[in-house]
């Protein structure tokens, strides 16, 4: 190895490490304990006044997050009250036909997309740094960014039903239905949503990474809180099942603004691809939604019976096997297609599975609380409500996931009960208990004993008497989603029972809203530790302080608050690592996936309005096309893309003033790393596995067609120009290894010749790029979706591309300004990931557009 | 065991118990067996039935595909078993921070979640045997 090769080495940790006792216990100093909490405090500060917006710490963030998720909740909440009035008795006129349609279809989707998995995104955010003794998310902006996504995304799509131009054709939007409804609903809701799913990617990212990479020092991976192991379970799921339904999106959007017939069966389209790209999300998504809610019960649990839960190893389990089983049942929403019977065997026999893991964590909870000393507090009341609620409906998705009885019940009030019993008790009871119980956490204040009582029994009440008779309704034959019916069917007063419930339930909800809302000004500052919980988030401080923990702990344990009775002590004084911001910078510790040693100090982001500006213009880039306003979304888009630079540049992998700086307790941090060892690596790989995802999901649309076609690809179709396919592979792979090139040569110290491949990469990728455009420019995308689909993959390769050139430059341009040498290459450590994916997809789209031709 | 074995053996957990050998994808290793079974014969069913109608020639290579699957689910979670160490130290929680425990710990998730893959292959299999065909 050369001497330069040595020489770009960055600094190893050093330093003893485990720390000794001796270490821990040597006390620090009253005065340095007070100079390192002003400056810590400082560096930490919530912005004031007009730029408070500006903040992106996970609490604020995180509270936002929720409070709009609520928002969004209450007003599908009242929809939905709307839909009860309309049914309580037959032929009743109170609503429009076409108006109960936008109010069903915008109950689901808000309840789904606006509530259910944004707020378990902002649950996560808010608390997970909390339980791993963190400071904060490792990207707080893309936290912001996220949120500011939803935020504007939400307001428009459930805004549309204000102007009567919300979409219509129900939550799962099948087509013919959806792609032909007149006015711009449809849009609405691939355009609206595809946006706010870019905000669920981004929490996924974020959420994976903390769990993985921002743990304290100590806390190995069989000691993590369960909380964080269902997140990052629902982490991984959400970047396979989402991408599905992004790439469903962009395929029925193609077919609803430029005449791409994918769905269309008389140009050789089918509209079952969307039933498969949307269930093959849309069941892992009730699971998404699941799972981190119960992940909440697996936090309050142990605290209530006052020990350590009963089968981590099982819930773990529980939690990785749903992860997975979850994924082999989207055909269950598709029994009555007409599917091969056998296939429906497969898809029931994975749904009965499912229900093993599923309960084999519901029965470690018990476990817990029958081994354990229980006093029923308000969060227990809500978890014992929740497991009662989920059990009832699990037992009907048990009935429902044998085909035959599906077969009766598809379609009816059957179903309607059972999805809401899953979810209510699923995830609406546990996320309640949460808000109970970590709500001194929170707002560091205790909620209501009686009004929280009052709300309980209500809402648990009402529910029963809403859902329980629409088991029956659906059995005597009512079909979900009729405006009206006729009386004398014995529906009348099931419906009259079930519209009362329903008003029940939101007399609960007013109690515990307005107790949520009104408790800051009612209630006093509760102790620290209410609960006596055992898990780090109880060492929060009471007032609140903006810096997450005073000094990130040392772990050795799964409750170290009830096995370490001087961990608090320690904490507070600063005698664990990071007590100090010297620099006056926010930084946090990066530890290793396994084992949680600790690897090196991350300067994490402050305040910013960045990510707000590139939320606001990726929203006009996803919005403007709704109403076909093309010009101005593309210039959003741009600017979008501006403002995300911008973000890049001045504020991430900057090289640090010092390699390495000491962390406490001796041990000495190196301040930057690049590669599988940074955050950003990992972002990146993780975020390309979901866009990968996706890219299969199109190409799975490209055998789904011939698969479910006799005459695909037609007769006599011209087919992409196999040269120009041929050379466009050529260009983008020499893109890839102009890439590749220059990172080892930048490493090297050779950065002239680094800029040049990088340079050169950049043409021989446009170069790639023309070509394969050119390959398909002679095929008429709207006769037949035989040349529709290999439009669709030139466009999704050439989009990938033009991202792929942007990072190049932006690299090139990170060289030449000194901001990425050899010794910091984070930048170009993460592009080069990125175009090891993107690669990957040129090849496949290639053989797809050049050989399948051939071949099939 | 004199002080020299002693150490020796220290050394060889310390190596074995490393961090560097241990990785979370090997505990989702049945699950994704049982995910590329599922998957095959899906796709299997879905082609033939679509293309040819009759899903017969493709039975006995899918029942012999799950036996095969069955099989490596079982070797893995007999190497997780033997991971997991339980008879050894009795010990079914592993709840303390140290690379024993964690290692440990690791083996027993994996041979949890090999026991419920298991069954979903089982569960995979059976339309193969019962049902037969695409009606």
């Amino acid at each position: 190895m050369s001497a330069r090769a040595i020489d770009v080495k960055l600094p190893k940790p050093q330093g003893p490490y485990p720390p000794t006792e001796a270490m821990l216990s040597e006390p620090v100093s009253e005065a340095l304990q007070e100079e390192q909490t002003v400056r810590l405090r400082k560096a930490w500060e919530t912005p004031k006044g007009w730029r408070y917006p500006t903040a992106v710490n996970n609490t604020e963030v995180g509270i936002w997050y929720t409070m709009t998720a609520l928002a969004f909740m209450l007003l599908a909440g009242c929809m939905a009250l709307l839909i009860r009035l309309q049914l309580a008795v037959p032929e009743n006129d109170l609503v429009s036909a076409d108006l109960f349609n936008q109010l069903f279809t915008m109950h689901g989707s808000a309840m789904m997309f606006l509530f259910a998995v944004p707020m378990f995104e902002a649950v996560a955010i808010l608390l997970l740094p909390g339980f791993l003794g963190a400071r904060d998310m490792p990207f707080p902006r893309l936290s912001a960014f996220g949120y500011w996504c939803f935020a504007i995304g939400g307001v428009f799509v459930i805004g549309s039903i204000f102007f009567n131009v919300a979409p219509r054709a129900g939550w799962f939007m099948y087509p013919p239905l959806a792609t032909e409804d007149e006015g711009p609903g449809s849009d609405i809701w691939l355009l609206g949503l595809s946006f706010i799913e870019v905000a669920s990617i981004a929490a996924a990212v974020e959420l994976i990474v903390g769990a993985l990479k921002c743990r304290p020092p100590g806390m190995r991976i069989n000691i993590m809180p369960l909380y964080a192991w269902y997140v990052m379970v629902v982490g991984g799921m959400i970047l396979f099942a989402f991408p599905p339904l992004i790439a469903g999106d962009f395929l029925f959007e193609l077919e609803r603004s430029m005449d791409w017939p994918f769905f269309d069966p008389t140009r050789g389209g089918d509209p079952m691809l969307w039933q498969h790209l949307f269930w093959i999300f849309g069941h892992p998504e009730v699971y998404i939604v699941f799972l981190p809610s119960i992940a909440i019960a697996a936090m309050i649990v142990p605290t209530v019976a006052q020990r350590p839960i009963v089968g981590y190893s099982w819930i773990v389990l529980s939690a990785v096997g749903t992860g997975f089983l979850s994924f082999g049942l989207w055909v269950h929403h598709m029994f009555t297609t007409g599917l091969p019977s056998m296939s429906l065997g497969f898809f029931s026999a994975a749904s009965e599975a499912v229900v093993i893991p599923t309960g084999i964590q519901l029965f470690a909870f018990v476990a817990t609380l029958m081994v354990g000393r229980v006093k029923i507090n308000l969060p227990m009341l809500w978890i014992a409500g929740a497991l009662a609620i989920f059990t009832a409906g699990g037992l009907t998705g048990v009935m429902l996931a044998i085909a035959p009885f599906d077969f009766q019940a598809h379609d009816s009030y059957f179903v309607v009960a059972h999805l809401h019993y899953t979810l209510f008790g699923g995830m609406v009871f546990p996320v309640i208990a949460g808000v109970y119980y970590f709500m001194p956490f929170i707002t560091k204040r205790l909620l209501d004993e009686t009004l929280g009582r009052w709300a309980f029994w209500l809402i648990f009440c009402g529910f029963n008497i809403t859902f329980l008779p629409m088991h029956l309704s659906g059995l005597l034959g009512m079909p979900r989603r009729i405006y009206a019916y006729p009386g004398g069917l014995g529906w009348d007063w099931l419906n009259l029972i079930s519209t009362l419930g329903a008003f029940v339930i939101a007399a609960g909800f007013a109690i515990f809203v307005f107790d949520l809302v009104t408790h800051p000004w009612r209630k006093p500052l509760s102790p620290r530790n209410p609960w006596n919980g055992g898990t780090l988030e109880w060492t929060h401080d009471v007032p609140e302080e903006n810096w997450g923990v005073r000094s990130i702990p040392y772990i050795n344990s799964r409750y170290p608050i009830w096995d370490d009775p001087k961990l608090l002590d320690r904490l507070d004084s600063g005698r664990f690592y990071l007590p100090d911001a010297k620099e006056g910078y926010r930084e946090t510790i990066i530890t290793s996936v396994i084992d949680a040693k600790p690897l090196y100090i991350q300067r994490v982001t402050g305040p910013s309005w960045l990510s707000i500006w590139a939320a606001i213009f990726t929203g006009g880039c996803f919005i403007l096309p709704t109403f076909h306003i093309y010009g101005p979304a593309a210039v959003c888009g741009a600017l979008a893309g501006v403002f995300i630079i911008w973000w890049l540049w001045r504020d991430t992998s900057r090289p640090p003033e010092a390699d390495s700086k000491d962390a406490g307790l001796g041990l000495t941090l190196p301040t930057y790393a690049s590669g599988p060892d940074s955050v950003g690596w990992w972002a990146m790989w993780i975020t390309m596995l979901g866009d990968a995802t996706a890219f299969a999901s199109v190409v799975f649309g490209f055998f789904f067609f011939w698969t479910a076609n006799a005459d695909f690809p037609p007769e006599g179709a011209a087919d992409p120009v196999a040269a120009l396919v041929g050379l466009a592979a050529l260009g983008l792979t020499l893109g890839w290894a102009g890439t590749v090139g220059a990172r080892m040569l930048n490493r090297r110290g050779r950065v002239g010749a680094a800029r040049g491949l990088l340079g050169g990469g950049a043409v021989v990728t446009a170069a790639g790029m023309a070509a394969l455009a050119l390959s398909v420019i002679d095929l008429s995308p709207r006769e037949h979706v035989y040349p529709a689909v290999m439009w669709a993959l030139a466009v999704w390769i050439l989009v990938h591309a033009g991202l792929g050139i942007v990072m190049q430059l932006y690299c090139l341009a990170a060289s030449v300004a000194g901001k990425m040498t050899p010794r910091y290459d984070a930048d170009i450590r993460n592009v080069e990931l990125y175009w090891h994916f993107h690669v990957l997809s040129v090849l496949v789209a290639c053989a797809v557009m050049g050989l399948a031709p051939m071949v099939l | 065991m004199s002080h020299d074995e002693h150490r020796i053996r220290q050394k060889e957990e310390k190596r074995a118990f490393r961090e560097e050998a241990e990785s979370l994808i090997r505990i989702t290793l049945a699950p994704v067996i049982w995910a590329g079974h599922f998957l095959l014969c899906y796709c299997t069913v879905a082609v033939a039935c679509a293309k040819t109608g009759d899903v017969a020639p493709w039975r006995g290579l899918l029942i012999a595909i799950t036996l095969g699957c069955l099989l490596a689910i079982v070797w893995v979670g007999w190497r997780s078993f033997r991971q997991w160490d339980v008879r050894r130290t009795g010990d079914f929680t592993n709840p303390y921070g140290e690379a024993e425990d964690r290692h440990q710990f690791l083996g027993h998730a994996a041979f949890l979640l090999a026991i419920i893959s298991g069954i979903g292959v089982v569960y995979s299999g059976l339309p193969l045997i019962l049902i037969g065909g695409c009606a």
